[in-house]
């Protein structure tokens, strides 16, 4: 894909910015949706997400007493800024074409962005509850963010590549990751849902302590950009697990005209980002919210120890077969 | 380490109801609790002055929307014993089974609530689905969800018939189902136990001390019921135990909810299969002679009691309402106090409360009304009901 | 595990939901609804008016023959209900001597019509 043309289509429409914003309403429907069909209720129509975002853009935005306008204008700008970029190289049809020896470490510290994002609106909006929020986010960034960079980089580890294309097509010789590495599996997902501030770990935005934690002062098109952030970080985080664990997009044979193989592709990782999601779905439905101190001593102690274990596991696993 | 005032309420998410809390937090963990009730007096003990009983009692009835049946049952009672009025056996039956039909529907409904405070709104959604069935049940008996107004002075305004009572009994069988799966959730589901295990804990000496009542003190071991202790209706007939439990805390008082829901279903179907024949209601007189009365009654949230003072005309000339909440709310500033922040919903759900029922003066000019005392955070004057 | 199979189970089975403006929920016998007058049976004692809590009840002239208790009287008053104030106690229904006066099982919480809210 050297063809400028095909690279800006690919950035900006299919597996680029346009399909992720499509895509992540979507996800957003079907995570309510199925969450809501757990629960015995109906859910929200299919075009709900559109809807919402729709209606919060052409809401009045409204400034708390004394906020830093620009910056707070910004924040969610650059947090869905960091969402779209890091989906550029996460493997949609095929291996990204941007792929390049160190874009797993890009993309997970993209994915950190809105998180950071989150707190400074939270510090931003000059609201204790928001406050509070923010400040509960970033403690809450410390705790997972360890064990989530250590779950995700054990594949890169044993493939020998830094590239999250290149762990793919590692996968697509041997086996998949979740096999291979089934703590580390379970860590990248139980991060993922934290990364996400899904329950059991909304411990930022508790509803029913901190009103909307952070996102309590956001109106009009911050809240619709942040939201839509939010929902993408879904997206990329969901498609970065199914490339790092579950083989991604890559068929393990060819198919015979190029069109065909991407198609299936596209169709493979739609089907895997999806699992994901249904996993993340069953979680938020059957979880209640921890208290950030026991979230503390779930993470260090507990997942963190998991994490570590895990890489001597791979540390071992490649000495024995002389990995990389 | 700096301190933050964090106000909570009149409005906020966790508070179904008007009420502050001015928490004074060392970063997360809870220093000083102001707590301020009241927002919602509605003069309601005044306004039943000016009625007679007939016209009082679907008044008295609207004090609190879940425990309806209790406030009107514990105000017909106390005019009754006044005037020296028996009710028949049929009434007494009928009554009860409308009482622990409406204890089945507010711990159904606290269940719900309990969960959403701590994010778990699948059971939330779940027990409110179940509670539909009872509310059914009580629409069908008594021609309303809430407010039933079953009862009249002298006994009970409606008869219920063979059908209602056979589809109310056929609903049973499925709710006790539901409540078998419900205590299995409880135990199994460790997130949930995480945040009702060891919080909110309240010994069985500070829940007397703090004069605890209903299921927020039997959570803590106080074997407590004004239903056995001092009994009325038909409670010293029937086949039921006080569900009691020593773990004082969340979790205590939800299995103890949980075990008089169980209860509840027993005391139905016994009264519903024993349903006696005879009349519905005896004629009261119009007036009440000169006499004073502390009616108790075990409503679902604990103990209410009506204090009533007639004097020989067709009115009260005083009635002074005690709801549960009030006598539960000193535990709650008691067992909220170096707790984390985000414990406050649970523990402030976990007795049920009902804010507006408890709402009996309203102080105007807050400022010179405080009692003369200043916080040292906030430098305002605490005011305490 | 509880949690977990009851999920996975409502996952494939019909939502409780009331879709309510296509579906609505049955209204059982007894339901304390809109309050009516029957013209032809009440005698206009008034006494529906008094026992009224919310005095929703207002008695308006109204002079007809009715029978009652098989003697034909003539009455003075019928009672005009505003039905948006009335609480739905069913303490007309209960102390009406002519049986004129009933519960019906119609909603009535809301309205358009704008001299019968502000009634």
């Amino acid at each position: 894909m050297t063809d400028p043309l095909l690279l800006v289509a690919y950035v900006l429409v299919l597996p680029g910015f346009l399909f992720l914003f499509a895509y992540s309403m979507v996800f957003e429907f079907l995570d309510r949706r199925i969450v809501a069909r757990m629960q015995n209720r109906v859910g929200p129509p299919f075009f709900q997400p559109f809807a919402d975002l729709v209606k919060t853009l052409g809401k009045e935005v409204i400034d708390p007493q004394g906020v830093d306008r620009p910056v707070f204008d910004a924040v969610p700008l650059v947090g869905l800024a960091a969402v779209t970029t890091a989906f550029l190289y996460v493997p949609v049809i095929g291996a990204s074409p941007l792929a390049f020896q160190g874009d797993l470490v890009l993309v997970l510290y993209l994915l950190t962005l809105p998180t950071l994002a989150l707190f400074l609106l939270g510090w931003l909006s000059r609201n204790i509850y928001a406050a509070i929020g923010g400040i509960r986010a970033v403690t809450m960034l410390f705790i997972y963010e360890v064990p989530f960079f250590l779950a995700l980089m054990m594949p890169a580890l044993m493939a020998g590549t830094w590239s999250v294309s290149g762990i793919m097509a590692w996968q697509q010789e041997h086996l998949w990751f979740a096999l291979l590495q089934p703590i580390a599996f379970v860590i990248a997902l139980i991060g993922l849902q934290a990364k996400l501030e899904r329950t059991p770990f909304d411990i930022p935005e508790a509803e029913t302590e901190l009103v909307a934690g952070p996102w309590t002062e956001l109106t009009g098109r911050r809240l619709a950009l942040m939201h839509l952030a939010n929902q993408s970080a879904a997206v990329v985080g969901s498609a970065l697990i199914a490339a790092v664990f579950l083989g991604g997009p890559s068929l393990p044979w060819t198919i015979a005209p190029p069109v065909f193989g991407a198609a299936a592709g596209f169709l493979l990782f739609l089907a895997k980002t999806l699992a994901v999601l249904l996993v993340l779905a069953t979680v938020r439905g059957a979880t209640a919210r921890f208290r950030l101190d026991q979230m503390n001593v779930i993470g260090w102690k507990y997942i963190t120890t998991a994490a570590l274990a895990q890489a001597a596991i791979v540390l071992v696993m490649n000495a024995w077969w002389g990995g990389p | 380490m700096t301190r933050v005032v964090v106000p909570i309420g009149p409005q906020h998410p966790a508070l179904k109801e008007p009420l502050n809390f001015r928490v004074i937090a060392d970063g997360e963990r809870i220093v000083e609790l102001e707590l301020n009730l009241s927002y919602s007096h509605r003069g309601i003990e005044k306004a039943a002055e000016q009625r007679d009983f007939i016209r009082a009692l679907p008044l008295i009835e609207r004090v609190c929307g879940i425990c309806s049946h209790s406030h009107s049952t514990v105000f017909s009672m106390g005019i009754e014993e006044i005037m020296g009025v028996e009710v028949p056996p049929r009434a007494q039956y009928i009554r009860t089974v409308i009482a622990e039909l409406e204890r089945m529907h507010s711990h159904m409904l606290w269940l719900g609530v309990a969960a959403h405070e701590v994010g778990f709104n699948t059971l939330f959604m779940w027990t409110w689905r179940d509670r539909e069935a009872v509310l059914d049940t009580l629409e069908e008996l008594s021609g309303n969800r809430i407010h039933y107004n079953m009862n009249e002075i002298g006994g009970v305004r409606v008869d219920l018939s063979p059908p209602q009572v056979d589809a109310a009994l056929a609903r049973i069988p499925v709710l006790e189902e539901r409540m078998r799966a419900y205590v299995a959730m409880l135990e199994d589901e460790e997130t949930m136990l995480a945040r009702f295990r060891g919080v909110g804990t309240l010994s069985r000496e500070d829940a007397l001390r703090y004069g605890a009542v209903g299921p927020t003190g039997r959570g803590s071991g106080v074997d407590y019921d004004v239903r056995r202790d001092d009994p009325y209706l038909v409670y010293d007939e029937i086949p039921w135990n006080v569900v009691t439990d020593t773990d004082g805390d969340v979790y205590g008082r939800t299995k103890v909810r949980i075990g008089e829901i169980k209860e509840s279903l027993g005391i139905v179907r016994y009264c519903l299969e024993h349903l006696p024949d005879g009349p519905i209601r005896v004629a009261a007189p119009k007036a009440a002679p000169p006499g004073e009365i502390y009616s108790r009654y075990e409503a679902p949230r604990g103990e209410v009691a009506h204090f009533i003072r007639t004097n020989g005309t067709d009115r009260v000339e005083r009635v002074d309402i005690r709801t549960p909440t009030l006598a539960n709310w000193t535990s709650v500033v008691y067992s909220l106090v170096g707790r984390p922040l985000a414990d406050i919903p649970v523990i402030v759900a976990a007795i049920d409360p009902c804010l507006s029922c408890t709402s009996r003066i309203t102080v105007l000019n807050r400022g010179e009304d405080a009692r003369g005392e200043t916080s040292p955070y906030t430098g305002q004057a605490g005011w305490f009901p | 595990m509880t949690v977990l199979s009851e999920m996975l189970r409502n996952l494939v089975s019909r939502p409780a939901t009331t879709l309510y403006p296509a579906e609505k929920v049955p209204v059982p016998a007894g339901f304390r609804g809109r309050v009516e007058c029957d013209d032809e049976r009440c005698i206009g004692c008034s006494k529906c008016s008094l026992v009224c809590p919310a005095s929703a009840i207002t008695m308006v002239d109204s002079p007809r023959e009715v029978e009652f208790r098989g003697k034909t009287m003539m009455r003075k008053k019928k009672p005009r209900v505003a039905v948006y104030r009335c609480i739905r106690c069913g303490l007309c229904e209960r102390h009406c001597p002519a049986d004129a006066i009933h519960l019906r099982s119609v909603l009535s919480i809301t309205g358009t019509d704008r001299e019968e809210v502000l009634a």
